[in-house]
């Protein structure tokens, strides 16, 4: 057999390398037609109508003249422009960090129960991220409707001042945030939860041998080892949070006066309710940039700990 | 032939409403003779479709036309995005609803309807000037004005509670089934505002939409007309600065929103309806949907509900008139049959059996129609819409007016009249700034 | 010894206090439990209470949290209204029909990106990622015009037709699942590769013998991922769709059930309840598939 096997090594990578040569070559024909689909889909549905859309931001109204950088000077002059510009960021980031901080305690409290209601605590919890947001914001936006909210209802009979909950600037992008933490909060909860039982039990065990207290736990053994995961989530989260349509779109359509618009909803209203589509597509875009630099950030900082591991 | 043609359009016909059709796209082809689609507005008033839909089939029975009716709703201003998505596309509908600026707006894509409109003016005489602004474009007729949902949002009040709480008596204003008295004069902004007090302090206070909506930016537009105030002029030049007007109808509004409830200015077409249904709202500005449901849901609120023209202003009684025109787009494969059934649907006789099937809420756009006996039959209570359709003592205000078209439209679908009103009152800037404000607003929609 | 001792008895000490610590945390565990769930499950229960209320009963403005006269008709009326059931079908059809183009883009590309390398690959995974910086509400302006310059000039009518959206739901459900499917083929052994290549194996013959049986989990996971996302979406439809024939659920009940100056409401949370129930029908049999999809990038890293 030993003899056999050299001999038959002798010739095979002879005749190895040549059929090699052309199994490479045809595994990466193979595999470059398998990947073809998606980078069809991924170029003629992403890319280039995100490339068409900076070409659309450069026309005017009428689409007929080219007129440069003239959209985002006549955006940039605009308060309501910096005014989405700052509700948007707002709006991402504190309902962001809301979210991952109910995910994160929520996540712990549901660890700390054994293990057969895990599961069904686990069920309950994650229903508002099932059900379509379409939906379940017309419940939210009949709790808060202005002659027939139940919450108000309930606050009457309790002696609290009733809330104008989309009628006043505040309190709707209040509501508008509480909706979106509601939906996104369980998106966390389940990362989360699979990052806490992955953490070994022994780090726990030593560190309170060591005398830590729960908080000195959290922050010195289960954050440093959720790090990559909560970095992932909150990327994520920002982006899709930052582009939001549904919520705002259905809660308060932007107002009152234009408070609670977002990038999205703004660019609705003026590219195809307004008819302006260069000017919605400006809008539009200004996202791009903001989601990359953000996105640059933590990628950068996954990857740095990515090689330190 | 025709048998083929026939067959051939039965298969598109069953091809396009099979789910089978998704396998392959859905090529447009010109067999389209001998059949119409129409989009028309959903209607406020529960029933009322019914009644044009029986109009509309009569006349593709007769005609032999195969006809597909959609009916749009302006909640969430669908029916203007439907608009957009046509105009956009070039393709949809072949006779569709247009809101109020946008036919002139986009008269370079509709169908000239000069014809239609020449038989209309021979059988009912002369439009009303406020829909004949609207639908005449630079050189023809851009579109009808439509029967169903043209309407007038005066005021709805409650009879009760202006009685015994503000003191005022409407019913000797504006009696019963008669026109109305010399005490009408009284009926001006100054009285509402004080009547408004009044009613606040009893916890019923009157309820006027300060959102984005058409319900909110109607009557702001009345407002601002009956006191002179003028936002851009017809030449399309800013005027706002200038205008005395604009200062006096925002100090006036400082002075009502105090005693309105603080969520007007989220208000959409269907909150002021809850709010006066729901018992707890004093009055309205609205046609008489919110009658109608109310005689439905909330009868015993329903029978204190009493429709009354504007309060008058500095210069003048202005009615806040929302037209909707029927036009046909300029790609209609079919625009002999969208003329033929327009023609039809403004005969005197069906004309009538559409405004009685939405109980009076429809208010035709020529004078001479105006006299239909719904107006006094509605009940109870007695004679509470037969001050809804405008008199001579009113002129009909299109919002915006006399802007130029393009302006007028970007003005009135982003609700720059009421956004003006938020920014001094709940958005706490002074009148001057908000009105600095909304000069550069304006500067944004002189766009092209 | 002393440190032994303190040692053991620090340890048995603590091991009591522990214990107490650990039964402290679960009352409080269950209390706060208790009160996130009412805060998420608050909504749907209130769509639930809603639903089974006649208009009348919603107009009279009574307790809004309990029924008095509950009743059906919502939903009989629902169940028997032609457009509400076309907008099921429609959500129906896309909904599925779009899980399986993403099965056949997402699968085989993730296969190659795992396993092969060839020119580019690195930057295609990059690359999958990085679309989803590229949101929808980016895409959908520029969408807008390709459409209706595609019907102006070809005659193919995509606008305000439905499948329309079976064109576009791939870009939102194929970049994630093809990262989910990067995760589940990564971690299978390569030695199964390499005995599937001895016995001789195709490429093709690999990925459906060895890796789909073996990554099940994953796709389930996807296609739910998939189905789920394709039956939510609402700024496409509310873009793209118009007429009441071809709108699918979300963009149908808030346009058109949504009608007339005051709202049937109770007509419209049975609407939504019964446009959220597919969704949550496969939630609740295939929870563990559709967890353990989520959750395998964050145990995978």
């Amino acid at each position: 057999m030993a003899a056999v096997i050299p001999a038959a090594g002798q010739s095979a990578p002879a005749r190895r390398r040549g059929g090699l040569a052309r199994i490479a070559r045809r595994k990466s024909t193979i595999a470059f037609l398998m990947a073809l689909p998606l980078i069809l889909l991924i170029g003629g549905l992403v890319i280039y109508p995100a490339l068409y859309s900076i070409h659309l931001a450069t026309l005017n109204k009428s689409m007929e003249h080219f007129v440069g950088l003239g959209n985002f000077d006549f955006l940039f002059k605009r308060d309501l422009f910096w005014m989405v510009v700052k509700q948007s960021c707002i709006f991402a980031v504190s309902a962001v960090v809301f979210k991952a901080l109910i995910g994160f305690c929520v996540a712990h409290f549901v660890h700390n129960v054994p293990a057969k209601g895990q599961r069904k605590w686990r069920g309950m919890l994650l229903i508002p991220w099932v059900i379509p947001p379409a939906m379940s914001t017309l419940a939210w936006f009949w709790l808060f409707d202005p002659s027939y909210s139940a919450f108000n209802w309930v606050f009457e009979r309790i002696g609290l001042p009733t809330i104008t909950w989309l009628g006043d600037p505040n309190w709707a992008r209040f509501a508008v945030i509480l909706v979106n933490v509601w939906y996104g909060a369980p998106f966390f909860l389940i990362m989360y939860l699979a990052a806490l039982k992955s953490v070994p039990e022994q780090l726990y065990e030593a560190a309170a041998i060591d005398g830590a207290s729960w908080w000195q736990k959290i922050w010195y053994v289960t954050l440093p080892m959720m790090r990559n995961i909560i970095s992932i989530t909150v990327l994520f989260s920002l982006i899709v949070t930052f582009a939001n349509f549904d919520i705002v779109r259905i809660l308060t359509s932007g107002g009152p006066i234009d408070q609670t618009h977002i990038f999205a909803t703004w660019a609705f209203k003026l590219g195809i309710e307004g008819n302006d589509i260069p000017l919605g597509a400006s809008v539009s875009l200004f996202m791009f940039p903001i989601l990359a630099i953000a996105a640059f950030f933590i990628l950068r900082d996954i990857n740095r700990r990515g090689n330190e591991a | 032939m025709a048998s083929r043609r026939i067959s051939r359009r039965k298969f598109i016909q069953t091809a396009a409403a099979t789910s089978a059709a998704l396998a392959f796209p859905y090529i447009r082809t010109s067999y389209a003779a001998g059949s119409l689609s129409v989009g028309f507005w959903d209607h406020w008033v529960p029933g009322a479709n019914d009644v044009l839909t029986k109009v509309c089939q009569d006349w593709a029975k007769k005609e032999k036309v195969d006809l597909k009716i959609d009916y749009i709703t302006s909640q969430g201003n669908k029916i203007v995005l439907t608009a957009q998505a046509e105009a956009q596309a070039k393709s949809g509908h072949d006779m569709m609803t247009f809101q109020a600026w946008d036919p002139l707006d986009k008269q370079n894509l509709l169908e000239p309807l000069d014809d239609v409109m020449g038989q209309l003016v021979k059988a009912n005489g002369a439009l009303d000037p406020a829909a004949q602004f609207l639908v005449k474009g630079k050189s023809h007729y851009v579109g009808v004005p439509a029967v169903t949902g043209t309407q007038v949002k005066p005021p709805c009040v409650r009879l009760d509670l202006f009685k015994t709480v503000a003191g005022v008596d409407i019913l000797e204003m504006y009696p019963t089934l008669k026109p109305a008295t010399k005490a009408a004069d009284n009926w001006n902004w100054d009285t509402l505002v004080k009547a408004a007090e009044k009613l606040h302090k009893e916890g019923h206070p009157v309820g006027l939409g300060l959102g984005q909506t058409t319900d909110s930016v109607d009557w702001v537009g009345a407002l601002f007309h009956s006191y002179g105030a003028e936002l851009v002029n017809a030449k399309g030049d800013i005027v706002i600065k200038m205008s005395d007007g604009v200062k006096q109808v925002l100090e006036y509004m400082q002075r009502l929103t105090k005693v309105m409830p603080g969520d007007v200015f989220a208000w959409d077409d269907a909150s002021n309806n809850k709010y006066i249904i729901s018992g707890q709202g004093s009055m309205i500005m609205n046609p008489p949907s919110a009658y109608a449901v109310a005689k439905r849901d909330n009868p015993k609120v329903a029978e204190h509900l009493y429709t009354i023209p504007m309060p008058k202003g500095p210069k003048g009684r202005y009615a806040p008139y929302l037209p909707f025109i029927w036009s046909v787009w300029g790609f209609s494969k079919n625009k002999s049959a969208a003329k033929s059934l327009l023609a039809t649907i403004w005969e005197r006789g069906n004309v009538e059996k559409i405004v009685n099937g939405s109980i009076g809420y429809d208010i035709p756009s020529f004078a001479s129609q105006r006299n239909f006996k719904i107006w006094e039959e509605v009940a109870p209570p007695k004679g509470t819409v037969f001050h809804y359709p405008p008199k001579q003592d009113q002129t009909l205000s299109m919002a915006c007016a006399p802007a130029p078209a393009n302006i007028a439209n970007q003005m009135y679908v982003q609700g720059i009249q009421t956004k003006l009103i938020a920014q001094c009152t709940q958005g706490g800037k002074s009148v001057a700034q908000a009105i600095d404000w909304a000069a550069t607003e304006l500067e944004g929609y002189m766009r092209s | 010894m002393a440190a032994v001792l303190g040692a053991s008895s620090a340890g048995t000490a603590s091991a009591g206090s522990m214990k107490r610590d650990r039964k402290r945390a679960l009352y409080w565990s269950y209390f706060f439990l208790v009160l996130f769930a009412i805060f998420f499950l608050t909504p749907p229960v209130y769509m639930m209470i809603t639903s089974l209320k006649s208009s009348a009963e919603i107009g009279a403005v009574t307790n809004p949290w309990f029924v008095y006269h509950p009743t059906l008709e919502n939903y009989t009326a629902l169940i028997g209204s032609e457009q509400y059931l076309t907008f099921f079908k429609n959500s129906a059809i896309v909904s599925v029909v779009v899980v399986i183009i993403t099965m056949i883009i997402s699968i085989p590309a993730a296969f190659a990106l795992a396993r092969m390398k060839f020119w580019g690959s690195t930057a295609l995974g990059m690359g999958v990622f990085l679309t989803y910086l590229i949101p929808e509400t980016l895409l959908f302006i520029p969408l807008f015009k390709i459409f209706a310059f595609v019907q102006d000039t070809l005659g193919i009518e995509m606008m305000n037709h439905y499948w329309v959206l079976m064109v576009i739901y791939p870009t939102l459900t194929v970049p994630f699942c093809t990262w989910i499917m990067i995760g589940y083929f990564a971690s299978i052994p390569k030695e199964l590769d390499e005995a599937a290549l001895i016995d001789g194996a195709g490429y093709l013959q690999m990925l459906t013998k060895i890796f789909i049986p073996v990554a099940l989990p994953g796709i389930i996971a996807a296609t739910i991922f998939a189905f789920t996302v394709s039956w939510a979406d609402f700024l496409y439809p509310m873009a793209f769709t118009t007429s009441a024939d071809q709108l699918v659920l979300p963009a149908g009940i808030v346009t058109i059930l949504i009608r007339g100056d005051v709202y049937a409401w109770g007509q419209i949370m049975a609407a939504c309840l019964l446009g959220a129930l597919p969704p949550l029908l496969i939630y609740a049999f295939l929870m563990d598939y559709y967890i353990a999809g989520l959750t395998a990038g964050a145990t995978k890293g």
